[in-house]
């Protein structure tokens, strides 16, 4: 691959990459230093690299690594982030009645690859994870985005296991209500 | 006599969300299993968490 285009084609996946890297991070200056190391590993390693079409799927894959290497930087600050999350109580007792059972009726999400095919799902989704707390979005992301063992994630970040699952648990509570609210009750009115 | 069995929707919720991040107990295995068989609710539920997990895996694709 020439240069020139590779550098063509990381220039396009910038914002993408930037949106990711804060969803991730929650700290502007995080975000921008982890895509630029991103670009300067790719451009060092592009005579590794064969192939057009995976251009996004490697570059990603070396922004994981940058996002992994920036929590390693400034664990003190992520750690203490997490562990004031996980001092937090939320019980979602709203939802549930006295004896146990849901309230609410939580919508009927239809077909799901109808809605991983629209693009726009992706941007309301990025909307509800940049809602929750940093301290929660970081856990959640690190298990779901870069796949992290609850245990590693644990470690990482100086919590309890059952801090750990209980941390995970809200952030899927309050990202499923916010994409219910924001997409699903909409799109069921369609 | 089957009392240990029953469980509540708010601790099949956490039961679902638990298991995505580590294998849960036998008990509680059977235990949600038998409420989503009687739980649409809770059913829904898993789909819900299901379907969010397969859409973060899909940033950046």
């Amino acid at each position: 691959m020439e240069a020139a285009s590779l550098e063509d084609s990381l220039a396009a996946l910038r914002p993408t990459l930037l949106a990711i890297a804060r969803m991730q991070l929650r700290n502007e200056a995080w975000a921008e230093d982890v895509v630029s190391e991103t670009f300067v590993a790719a451009l060092e390693g592009s005579r590794k690299f064969a192939g057009n079409s995976q251009v996004k799927t490697w570059v990603i894959g070396i922004l994981k690594h940058k996002i992994i290497d920036q929590f390693r930087r400034t664990k003190r600050e992520v750690s203490a982030d997490a562990q004031m999350e996980a001092a937090q109580v939320e019980t979602f007792d709203e939802l549930f009645a006295a004896d146990g059972h849901r309230v609410d009726r939580p919508l009927d999400w239809g077909d799901p690859e109808a809605t991983l095919n629209r693009t726009q799902f992706f941007d309301v989704l990025q909307m509800c994870v940049d809602t929750l707390p940093a301290g929660l979005a970081r856990i959640f992301m690190m298990r779901e985005w870069l796949e992290y063992e609850t245990a590693e994630i644990c470690k990482e970040m100086g919590i309890t296991s059952t801090n750990c699952f209980v941390m995970l648990f809200r952030a899927r509570m309050r990202l499923r209500e916010c994409l219910e609210m924001s997409w699903f009750a909409g799109e069921a009115k369609r | 006599m089957l009392g240990w069995i029953r469980i509540p929707c708010a601790h099949a919720h956490r039961l679902l969300s638990e298991r995505m991040d580590r294998a849960i107990a036998t008990d509680d295995r059977w235990r949600l299993r038998l409420h989503l068989m009687a739980c649409d609710m809770c059913s829904r539920f898993e789909r819900q968490i299901d379907l969010m997990r397969v859409a973060i895996r899909r940033f950046g694709e």
